[in-house]
């Protein structure tokens, strides 16, 4: 084996140039590949990080406005989400979901210390609520059971407004901030890109808003679901149930707001599969015209080598060795020059890294150890695709070749 | 050591061509022959049936006991490869390959490691008085020398005959007589069976049995 190699070797660097140019052809193909899949593999990235698999179990209620006259009652009447709702929504709805988080919105909006203030949103929730966001808590706690009932005055803020709001993050847990003319203790602060709401106990706001059962959003949660129709059946079955309860059409669609992120999450899924496809697609093309090349030159390459073949033959190769030694070429050159395409392709993509690694649309995009290795099987198939038939061609070559003089 | 029994050989086309016709050839260990025709004689056919580059359609051909017929092109090679040893007219050698690498490719065939070709076609290279030249490219060598490392390339396996295609038909007079001479001491000195195809007399005349081929047909042996 050393030795085909040997011989391999010699013929290779006999004719360099011829080479080095067929290599290049493959080496161009493979770099495509790779940086588009480093360049697919960020979108990818980017997409999942924002949205990640296990949070998407997830679908949101808010209140709408009717479309159809139902029971005596006219179109155009608003349909409000109410606290006893969530205790319509259980198991019997429907046997995957787990859980329902009420969500109460406070007109509320400030925050202040001595330090600094800041504006936004201002939720009541109930434990729980994080484990269908994309967040986790970095101090403290989260808000519990106790802080509901008890209607504590506690918060749980996010670390870019603990910054403003407090010198240090950690020192953070404990202290007391203002919310409105209220005095609300700090227990806990999470990490969030995107999300910048600050969250008090469910029972905390109800307070705050006089004790009304008035809730912003429902959020559903669900599990062993695997497929968008099983999704979908779930958010079908929960809208009949509040079609049941609020007395509207089930059939209206306007009736109610929901956002079903498991639905969304199986489409950007799939939107992203497509996308890697594709990506698969156009550069795995690109790579065929670099083995189409290869295959070319060694079918000149045979061509020009009838004599030497022939003389092979009659010094007792047989046929197996020189088809070997064909695909073997063919094999080598793809191989070689398709791992130096590798290299300046995860160059490009760690640039490509470097200068926009950090951006919302693409993370991360280098290739991993398992796409190299897909990479080195299609090379491996590659160069026996090209050395193929020229080695069939090399395999009609007649050790009475070697006698025809040149 | 070779025997051929009403050889006949056809190539079909158009207008078939019998280029062999009942051709009965022994010759014995040892022997030095040569088999002299005019071009389109039969004589490269024969040759190439001798050196089993190509088929017959009826009668035998034994070479050391060995039914040479119908074989597969994997035995045909392995034949070639242990009991044949070629000299060409062009030499034939190939020519990014230097003397050593050329002599030691048949061994390469065999499966033989490298280590040991390289030192088995080292000896043969000496033997022939070319030790100093064995990491010269062919290019590199004189006609005579390119023919010397042809003929070790031959003799490195051992085999049964050589045959030798027009061994001188490249080589001035002077290098001509050389390579007789290196042929024939071969010859006598290590009885190592020699055919020589050739359309020169002097070629003829330096061989211990001349077989004269005319038309297809052994007219004189």
């Amino acid at each position: 084996m050393i030795d085909l190699f040997r011989e391999i070797s010699q013929t290779l660097r006999n004719n360099k140039s011829r080479t080095i140019l067929t290599g290049i052809s493959v080496a161009w193909g493979i770099f495509m590949l790779i940086v588009l899949l480093g360049a697919s593999r960020g979108v990818y990235n980017a997409a999942t990080e924002s949205f990640s698999a296990d949070k998407a179990n997830t679908i949101s209620v808010y209140g709408g406005n009717t479309s159809m006259p139902f029971k005596g009652y006219k179109e155009g009447r608003s349909v409000d989400l109410k606290l006893d709702d969530s205790e319509v929504i259980d198991r019997n709805v429907n046997e995957n979901i787990t859980q329902v988080q009420p969500l109460i919105s406070t007109q509320l909006s400030k925050i202040s210390t001595t330090r600094d203030y800041i504006s936004g949103e201002i939720i009541g929730s109930v434990p729980g609520f994080f484990n269908t966001q994309n967040t986790e808590i970095v101090y403290g706690r989260f808000i519990n059971g106790l802080d509901l009932k008890e209607t504590r005055k506690v918060v749980v803020i996010s670390e870019k407004d603990a910054a403003i709001l407090f010198d240090n993050v950690a020192d953070a847990i404990g202290a007391n901030v203002k919310i409105g003319d209220m005095v609300f203790k700090v227990v806990g602060i999470y990490s969030s890109n995107e999300f910048r709401q600050s969250i008090i106990p469910l029972t905390t706001a109800r307070m705050i808003n006089g004790y009304k059962n008035d809730i912003y959003e429902m959020s559903v949660i669900f599990e062993n679901v695997s497929t968008v129709e099983e999704g979908e059946a779930i958010e079908k079955d929960v809208f009949k149930a509040l079609a049941q309860k609020h007395e509207f059409n089930p059939d209206d669609e306007s009736a109610l707001w929901i956002w079903n992120r498991f639905s969304a999450y199986m489409q950007m899924k799939g939107g992203l599969d497509i996308l890697n496809a594709a990506v698969w697609v156009i550069g795995l093309l690109t790579m065929l015209s670099g083995i189409i090349g290869v295959s070319n030159i060694m079918f000149v390459s045979v061509k020009e080598r009838t004599h030497e073949i022939g003389i092979r033959r009659a010094i007792g190769a047989k046929p197996r060795s020189i088809l070997f030694q064909i695909i073997l070429e063919s094999v080598s050159i793809t191989g070689m020059f398709g791992y130096i395409g590798v290299f300046f392709g995860m160059i490009v993509t760690e640039i490509i890294n470097l200068l926009f690694g950090d951006t919302a649309f693409i993370s991360n995009p280098t290739v991993s150890l398992a796409i190299a290795l897909q990479i080195t099987v299609v090379l491996v198939i590659a160069g026996c695709l090209a050395g193929f038939f020229p080695a069939l061609r090399a395999l009609k070559i007649k050790p009475v070749e070697a006698l025809r003089t040149e | 050591m070779i025997k051929l029994i009403d050889v006949n050989k056809t190539y079909p086309g158009a207008v078939p061509l019998h280029v062999l016709k009942d051709i009965n050839i022994e010759i014995k260990r040892g022997e030095l022959v040569s088999i002299m025709g005019a071009s389109g004689s039969g004589k490269s056919t024969l040759l190439n049936i001798l050196g089993i580059l190509d088929s017959y359609d009826t009668g035998d051909y034994y070479l050391d006991g060995v039914l040479i017929k119908d074989l597969s092109e994997n035995r045909a090679a392995e034949l070639r490869n242990r009991m044949i040893g070629f000299v060409f007219q062009s030499f034939n050698l190939i020519s990014y390959k230097n003397a050593l690498e050329n002599v030691a490719l048949p061994l390469f065939y065999q499966g033989v490691s490298r280590k040991r070709r390289n030192a088995l076609a080292m000896e043969m290279l000496e033997r022939m008085g070319l030790g100093d030249r064995a990491h010269h490219l062919p290019g590199e060598l004189s006609g005579g020398q390119k023919q010397r490392v042809a003929i070790a390339r031959a003799l490195i396996t051992n085999p049964s005959i050589i045959l030798a295609d027009e061994p001188t038909g490249a080589l001035d007079s002077r290098t001509s007589a050389e390579v007789m001479e290196l042929l024939r001491e071969l010859n006598r000195r290590q009885g190592i069976t020699i055919i020589i195809v050739t359309h020169d007399p002097a070629v003829g005349q330096a061989t211990d049995r001349i077989i004269r081929i005319v038309d297809g047909r052994i007219v004189n042996d």
